[in-house]
């Protein structure tokens, strides 16, 4: 694992996953935690690859990936930016938090907790 | 995918010795694919016949279409294991010798990379230290005009900065512009991310090949199927 600062945004890398899926999972966090903010340049594809040490065509595919998603667009000769729309953003929060709550009923369940203590528990929390 | 250079069955002997068996591979264009086998498992070898340095024993090749000969290698830029430089020229006529001996050199894309490389051109090439003197080679090789560029061994036996350099100026030039770049080594550490194919050579044998991304999400780390090839 190795930590990379581009611009705005903090990556790190693990070389055992593909590495434009990393990237896209990342800038879709930062987005979702508002360390990115909305309408806001992403670092141009070669600043990406030259902090990120990856080949140009990585960077490319994450952002074309991206774009796909709808959380980012592409504007002809300015670089690609995040989106204005505060309706994807909110999107892909809930895809975030469900992907959380997904892997968090799979562990309760693996620990043989029943859905009522685990959401007595989840009440419980500490939220603060 | 469109394909740069082909190797149809090809063998190479010199002596009793098999350096390539039998090998058939094909290195995609506008690429950098990276070359990976241990010493003496093929690679320079390849990559000569590439430049017709020397010729199969059994097989074909073909590049960009063409069978390898000078008139193809007017495409090619092959950085070798002993590129020769005067000793007693400063870079700056270094840079002036080469493109006087190579078609197409770019001495403005020169200048610029040699910046990129933090090296001065006025120091002589005699004085530079052997990573130093592969980041003017690489300059030499990288500033000229061509289809395809194949490096040999680039990374071997240097100091970590300088090999860190050339990471970064490999991927400054592929962002620059589609070229195809095809590199051996064994330096897995520092090209985990530049490479988007890979080819692992072993006793003169294609092992496994294919796009990096897709061995990664199949295999894990180049390391680590680096590992698994050639433990």
């Amino acid at each position: 694992m190795e930590t990379r600062v581009v611009g705005p945004l903090t990556f790190t890398i693990d070389f055992s996953i593909p590495l434009y899926e990393q990237i896209v999972e990342q800038i879709r966090h930062a987005v979702a935690r508002g360390e990115i903010a909305l309408g806001k340049k992403l670092p141009s594809v070669r600043e990406m690859a030259q902090n990120l040490k990856v080949n140009p065509s990585t960077v490319v595919r994450a952002y074309l990936e991206l774009e796909h998603d709808g959380l980012c667009e592409k504007r002809r000769g300015q670089g690609t930016f995040i989106t204005n729309s505060e309706e994807k953003v909110q999107k892909i929060k809930r895809g975030l938090a469900e992907e959380a709550l997904n892997n968090f009923v799979h562990t309760m369940k693996s620990l043989g907790i029943d859905k009522n203590t685990a959401q007595q528990w989840l009440k419980e929390m500490d939220w603060q | 995918m469109s394909i740069a250079v082909e190797f149809h069955h090809v063998s190479y002997r010199y002596g009793r010795k098999f350096a390539l068996q039998d090998l058939s591979l094909s290195i995609p264009k506008g690429k950098a694919t990276g070359l990976l086998g241990e010493n003496g498992a093929g690679k320079s070898t390849l990559l000569k016949l590439i430049t017709s340095i020397g010729k199969p024993t059994l097989g074909e090749i073909k590049v960009f279409g063409q069978k390898p000969g000078w008139k193809v290698n007017e495409q090619i830029a092959y950085l070798g294991d002993r590129a020769q430089w005067y000793k007693f020229h400063s870079i700056e006529k270094a840079i002036q010798y080469a493109e006087k001996i190579f078609p197409n050199f770019q001495v403005q894309q020169a200048k610029e990379y040699l910046d990129f490389m933090k090296l001065d051109s006025k120091a002589k090439v005699g004085d530079l230290s052997k990573g130093q003197m592969m980041r003017l080679q690489l300059i030499l090789c990288l500033s000229r005009k061509v289809d395809l560029f194949l490096l040999d061994e680039p990374l071997s036996g240097i100091d970590l900065i300088s090999r860190e350099k050339i990471i970064d100026l490999l991927i400054h030039l592929l962002s620059e512009q589609e070229v195809t770049i095809v590199i051996s080594t064994h330096e897995i550490m520092e090209t985990e991310g530049l490479f988007e194919h890979l080819i692992f050579l072993k006793e003169g044998k294609v092992v496994k090949s294919g796009n990096v991304e897709t061995l990664r999400a199949r295999e894990g780390s180049i390391q680590h199927i680096y590992r698994e090839v050639f433990q």
